[in-house]
């Protein structure tokens, strides 16, 4: 038989496998079983998002007992929810802190993590190991130190308390460190000879190279941000600073709790994640498989 | 106007000592090469001149300025590197233009010198375009545009056609020194590959271990090696190497019947020795005569290749003059002048 009878015969096998009378019956449960599986995590993952825009419609004691259909209260329930909070107070709050926070973070860890990978010294390693073990201790044992200290600076009731803390993030350093391992390290030699700085190279060849890494970190950082609870919980005692999350949390915990209400604070709250991943998809795609062509 | 002036130059990190004590000198407009094998020093020693890696200890001179501590982009040179390293995030035209905005150029002068270096290299209708758009040849060129804008007195090179598929390689190679003579400035090229460094230099410095083993023209490095590892390292395919020893006359060569070649008294008699010939050496015919026995044939059209052992020999490359009826298990007389036998002592030094 010559090679090419054999690739043509290859080629049937192929085909006639992908079509499917030969699928055999093992086969075919694997793969009943994989769609069902998957129906089944989907269902997980998308029906808090239903119920939530379900109940946005309807009225409170309906969500109580249950109703899962659309229902006809949503423009109460959103002319309730700004006459019950000052919504744009708190999403200027929520929107300050994530924003600044975001940028902050990227700014600092960043420059740690490219400067960890960059440069050598004796300490780098152990400087390192000595940081990602930090990374062990929960953030509930360093709530307490980290109160203290923001009342002994008299940060209490400010933006700076909740933004300072998260600034020189671990997970930003180490994922910026890991990126830039990939980042060719010529560019910087050859920046170098065209005489740039170290600062200018950072700034002219890093950051617009590594953009979809930046664009990872961006969505990472946000949505930790803005969802951020505890921690603004803690150090914001006033209503004039409280962020959207602190701001739901306090509808829910009245004596009667609107759920129609919470719930469109709830769908507000989700919004600006939902843009900033719909808008950085493609580059958090690439950030996290760490393209550098 | 700039040749490079080196004296004791070392290189270490740590304990390790990568360059152990260069003294090199470069004329103006001079192409040298630095060539050896992976590890030898060759890169570090350019990344030293480029001002990329410090130097531990010795002067370093371009032009008639001691560099030691000089910022790389004020050294007067300008760098080509195996990957190119082109900003990916700028258009040809951008890359090209980057170091000369970072000088202060006016854009009108900078526009000028990218179109002038863009005609040179025929990328005019590229410049617009990102590096990914570009083949490895382009980039290449492109890389080499970027050099030439900044009008360095000396080109550095680490590498530049290693990543180019072997017919761009030859192409590139007449390129560059093309490009050479129409510059005129001092260049110095890094290659492991010696038909590079054959082709294209004025000079070759051969290096291993972060020493120079020889200095000189591609011709003077191939008729006339210092010893036995440029020897073996300049000239494709390799020199034929033979364990002999000196005798009377000659040195004796064992394998069937132990021939004696007749040479010039270069050490006493009882001296072990290895000859070195070149496979070429064979075609011409001559006098002297060792048995071998043919093992492959390589027919390349032009000139046919005998691989084939003397006794116990390595397995040596004979160019036949192109013998097309040989087949391997024959036995061949390999004949040679005498003459051309180079001979070279058991700490591989050359006896002349």
């Amino acid at each position: 038989m010559s090679t090419l009878e054999q690739a043509v015969d290859l080629d049937h096998a192929i085909v006639a496998r992908r079509t499917g009378p030969s699928l055999n019956l093992p086969a075919l449960i694997r793969r009943a079983l994989v769609y069902v599986l998957l129906s089944v995590a989907a269902f997980v993952s998308v029906f808090p998002f239903l119920w939530m825009i379900v109940s946005a419609t309807n009225a409170s004691p309906d969500i109580v007992t249950g109703k899962a259909t659309i229902g006809e209260a949503l423009l109460t329930n959103v002319v309730g929810f700004f006459t019950q909070v000052d919504a744009p107070r708190i999403f200027w709050n929520s929107a300050f802190l994530a924003i600044v926070g975001t940028l902050l973070t990227l700014a600092v860890s960043s420059l740690a993590g490219y400067g960890f990978e960059v440069f050598r010294s004796r300490f780098r390693e152990k400087i390192f190991g000595g940081m990602l073990l930090m990374l062990s201790i929960p953030f509930a044992a360093l709530m307490v130190p980290l109160f203290v200290m923001m009342a002994n600076l008299k940060l209490i009731n400010t933006y700076a308390a909740i933004i300072l803390p998260g600034i020189a993030s671990i997970f930003i350093i180490f994922y910026f460190r890991q990126a830039t391992k990939a980042f060719p390290h010529e560019l910087r030699d050859a920046a170098r000879i065209d005489g740039l700085k170290e600062w200018q190279i950072f700034l002219h060849i890093y950051l617009p190279v590594m953009r979809s890494t930046y664009a990872a970190a961006i969505i990472i950082v946000f949505m930790a941000n803005w969802n951020n609870y505890l921690w603004p919980l803690i150090v914001l005692q006033t209503n004039e600073q409280k962020t959207i999350t602190l701001v739901i949390q306090s509808l829910s915990s009245a004596y009667y709790p609107d759920y129609g209400v919470i719930m469109v604070g709830t769908i507000l709250a989700t919004l600006p994640t939902l843009v900033i991943f719909f808008v950085l998809q493609r580059r958090f795609v690439e950030g996290l498989l760490g393209s550098v062509k | 106007m700039s040749g490079l002036r080196l004296r004791g130059v070392t290189k270490s990190f740590g304990s390790v000592k990568v360059i152990k004590g260069v003294d090199l000198d470069v004329a103006d407009k001079e192409f040298v090469v630095f060539v050896g094998p992976s590890g030898c020093g060759k890169s570090t020693l350019l990344r030293m001149i480029a001002g990329l890696e410090s130097v531990t200890a010795g002067e370093l001179h371009i032009g008639d300025k001691l560099m030691n501590d000089v910022d790389p982009s004020r050294r007067g040179i300008a760098m080509v590197f195996q990957s190119y390293a082109l900003y990916p995030h700028m258009t040809v035209r951008e890359n090209m233009g980057f170091a000369l905005r970072f000088a202060g150029v006016a854009k009108p002068e900078i526009q000028r010198q990218v179109q002038e270096a863009a005609r040179i290299l025929e990328l005019e209708p590229l410049l617009d375009r990102l590096p990914r758009a570009l083949s490895g040849g382009q980039r290449q060129r492109v890389a080499i545009g970027r050099a030439i804008v900044r009008h360095p007195e000396v080109f550095l090179f680490d590498e530049p056609l290693s990543n180019l598929d072997a017919e761009l390689r030859v192409h590139m190679r007449i390129e560059l020194a093309r490009l050479h003579k129409e510059l005129k400035t001092t260049i110095i090229y890094v290659t492991h590959d010696q038909v590079e460094a054959m082709t294209l230099a004025d000079k070759i410095v051969v290096l291993r271990d972060g020493i120079i083993e020889q200095v000189g023209t591609p011709l003077q490095l191939y008729d006339d090696p210092d010893n036995l590892f440029v020897a073996g390292f300049i000239g494709s395919p390799k020199m034929n190497f033979l364990k002999g020893v000196i005798v009377e006359g000659g040195v004796r060569l064992p394998g069937h019947g132990d021939v004696v070649v007749p040479a010039r008294e270069v050490a006493a008699a009882g001296t072990p020795v290895t000859v070195g010939l070149r496979p070429e050496h064979f075609a011409q015919g001559g006098p002297a005569m060792i048995g071998v026995r043919v093992e492959l044939v390589e027919h390349l059209g032009g000139e046919t290749y005998a691989y084939a052992r003397h006794g116990q020999s390595e397995l040596m490359t004979l160019a036949t003059n192109n013998a097309r009826d040989l087949a391997a298990g024959d036995t061949y007389e390999a004949r040679f002048d005498p003459a051309e036998l180079l001979v070279f002592g058991a700490d591989g030094k050359r006896l002349r």
